[in-house]
């Protein structure tokens, strides 16, 4: 849980960082130890009220935290109001001073730190110019401008300062689903040019494992773990983790029998002698990604092979999700290449395989004290989020 | 929607025709009225009789000419217009930072400020002024105070009931509250994540509130002043009963013209005058805003 890094000369270091809201009020951080190395692309990820926007205001220094260190370059700044860290940060709302140009909103950090007028305008030009701003563009205020440009401005009036590191909250959450996947590429392209270590805090998993060299994966002011994306995503700490990041099928074991598995809910894993669920006890959680399941001909090179109706099918353009009702309330999602199930139905029977040795085995539940559903993160293809 | 296009293009009408029958009846009519008896000659039989106090049927514009070379209206024009900007200034000076520090406050701690600040106009207009007449007066405690620390070095009381401090006083402590709304409701406008995002780029909290509270604050400062200044030019009550013979406002000496003088074309010219003088002083506040807001959009 705690991310250890190696040096101190991390871009920023949290060191078991606390803050509530109020006294007899729950901790909001509770605890937070976190290491983000010069030049890297962190995402904090976490649905609402997890604590991950009030971590961030603790580093951005608006808020004191009651306890712990918070160090950026190695120079401690726990106490430092924000006009005293030298960061960048991109609001969820942008924040654009609306009395300003885009060039003045951009001019406004080197303003502040007694740059003269024709050089913070001529250095705020060439950024916005970089972020594909029109002169005329430049000129207008805030409102005058679209979503996409403002956005593009809050970035640049970020950046603008070379900060010593980059704070965005939830950047793309006021745009549409096209445009935030286009900004978003060009968020890492700036990002990875200017060098500058980025903490970048979302609800969005698709967005997080996108754009991150390292995610953190935040639950109730904790940091539950931290790692990088495909690490997280194949070989997560928790059942919740798991279903937080994406599609996940969850078996608990119920008992083992001789080389098999058996599963609540019935289902038998056979064969796995040669896997690394060997030792696995009952009361074990085990993971399958549905991009694991084998349809079709595919399906005969496993040992295990349930068979089940399909109950729900929606076409994804690259690939199909099936939901395969495999015993008495148990489905199992499902994604299949489109050439794998030609001229499947719904309602149709079929076998879906099991790849034993694909199953990735929790090392622990989840603890007791998690009671927020996990899908607040992840999208639902079959019906828009859930 | 196409249906409900044709029905919503009357609702407005529809919903602001009871206010505008008020205004109809009760500004409009009596205004007209009003221009109408500043046009007759005065006089007639003077004393109390009936018709004594204008000459219906004839038309001059006399009184106008009269006011308008006369230096004693013109004392009394001018003594408006200064006591007005007096008391718009202090009331900008007093409400701005304590909207600044209602503004700051935790939700439920604000609505009660606010609850403080309007408390005073739960208050019948003659007792508050009554109240202040007991407060600044010669005896009053302020004075009682002044004298007791021994701050006045004559151990005279300071001048404040029946002279022109007294007069300024009362007019503020009536209008302050208005201003304050104005303001709080025009801080509430700016989004709360600015000043944060000036702070984050390197703004000391002064420098952030010069440069982002402060001139997205300003149509709320044009609006406060406005307000206050036209109530002020009004001022009847303050300058009656906490002035001096000297603290003589528009208001006043119509007051003065009307019922003492039993001189109705006076005072009605009077009456004019004043609301030609409002409205110019809020042309000169709004029409400027507009202009500057077009140029904005052109640009």
């Amino acid at each position: 849980m705690a991310h250890m890094a190696p040096m101190n000369r991390d871009a920023l270091r949290l060191e078991a960082l606390r803050y509530a809201y109020g006294p007899g009020r729950g901790a909001a951080v509770a605890g937070v130890d976190l290491g983000i190395a010069e030049g890297a692309f962190f995402c904090l990820l976490g649905p609402s009220g997890c604590g991950k926007t009030t971590l961030l205001r603790l580093i951005g220094g608006y808020l004191e935290p009651d306890a712990g260190r918070i160090l950026l370059g190695g120079e401690e700044v726990t106490r430092r109001p924000p006009e005293a860290r030298g960061l960048g940060m991109v609001f969820q709302s942008y924040a654009l001073f609306p009395h300003l140009s885009a060039v003045a909103n951009v001019a406004f950090g080197l303003e502040m730190r007694g740059v003269p007028r024709v050089e913070r305008e001529r250095r705020a030009a060439a950024l916005l110019d970089r972020v594909g701003l029109s002169p005329d563009e430049q000129r207008r205020r805030p409102r005058e401008l679209s979503g996409g440009q403002q956005q593009r401005v809050a970035l640049a009036r970020a950046l603008v300062i070379e900060p010593r590191l980059l704070l965005l909250d939830e950047p793309f959450a006021n745009l549409d689903r096209r445009l935030r996947e286009r900004l978003r590429g060009e968020l890492k392209e700036l990002q990875r040019r200017a060098g500058v270590a980025t903490l970048l805090v979302t609800h969005d998993q698709e967005e997080a494992l996108a754009l991150a060299d390292e995610v953190g994966v935040m639950l109730g002011g904790r940091l539950l773990q931290v790692g990088r994306p495909e690490d997280l995503y194949e070989r997560p700490r928790l059942p919740w983790i798991a279903r937080f990041l994406g599609e996940a099928n969850l078996f608990e074991v119920e008992r083992r029998e001789g080389a098999a598995l058996r599963l609540r809910g019935g289902l038998l894993l056979q064969d796995i002698a040669e896997t690394e669920l060997v030792g696995v006890e009952a009361g074990a959680w085990l993971l399958l990604r549905p991009e694991r399941c084998r349809v079709g001909t595919a399906a005969h090179d496993c040992a295990s092979r349930w068979a089940g109706r399909i109950v729900n099918m929606a076409f994804l353009g690259a690939d199909r999700l099936l939901d395969v009702e495999v015993a008495e309330g148990v489905r199992l999602r499902v994604r299949a290449r489109p050439g794998a199930l030609p001229g499947a139905t719904v309602g149709e029977r079929i076998e879906v395989g099991i790849p034993a040795a694909e199953l990735w085995r929790f090392p622990e539940p989840d603890p007791p004290w998690i009671d927020v559903p996990p899908e607040n993160g992840a999208r639902d293809a079959m019906g828009g989020t859930s | 929607m196409t249906g409900h296009a044709r029905a919503s293009h009357w609702r407005p009408v529809l919903l602001a025709a009871p206010a505008l029958l008020l205004l109809g009846l009760f500004f409009v009519v009596p205004l007209a009225f009003l221009v109408r008896v500043s046009l007759y000659r005065g006089g007639g039989q003077s004393g109390f009789g009936i018709g004594g106090f204008y000459q219906p049927g004839t038309f001059t514009l006399a009184h106008y000419q009269t006011l308008l070379g006369e230096r004693y209206f013109g004392a009394v024009w001018v003594f408006t217009l200064e006591l007005a900007l007096l008391v718009t200034g202090l009331c900008l000076l007093l409400g701005y930072p304590l909207a600044l520090a209602i503004h700051h406050l935790p939700r439920c701690a604000r609505a009660f400020a606010l609850g403080a600040v309007l408390l005073p106009k739960l208050t019948n207009l003659l007792v508050m002024v009554y109240g202040l007449e007991l407060l600044l007066g010669d005896a009053g405690p302020i004075n009682a105070a002044f004298i007791g620390l021994g701050l006045s070095r004559s151990g005279e009381p300071l001048p404040l009931l029946h002279h022109l401090a007294g007069v300024v006083i009362g007019k503020a402590y009536l209008i302050l509250p208005y201003a304050v709304l104005v303001l709080v409701a025009a801080l509430g406008r700016i989004d709360p994540a600015l000043v944060p995002a000036a702070r984050g780029l390197g703004a000391t909290p002064l420098r952030a509130f010069l440069r982002i509270t402060l001139p997205l604050s300003l149509g709320g400062l044009g609006l406060a002043a406005l307000i206050s200044f036209i109530w002020a030019m009004g001022a009847f009550v303050s300058p009656y009963l906490l002035g001096s013979p000297d603290e003589i406002t528009l208001a006043v000496d119509v007051q003065r013209q009307v019922f003492e003088n039993v001189n109705w074309p006076r005072g009605a010219a009077e009456a004019v005058l004043l609301l030609i003088t409002l409205a110019a002083c809020a042309a000169l506040v709004t029409v400027p805003r507009r202009w500057q807001g077009r140029g904005r959009r052109v640009s």
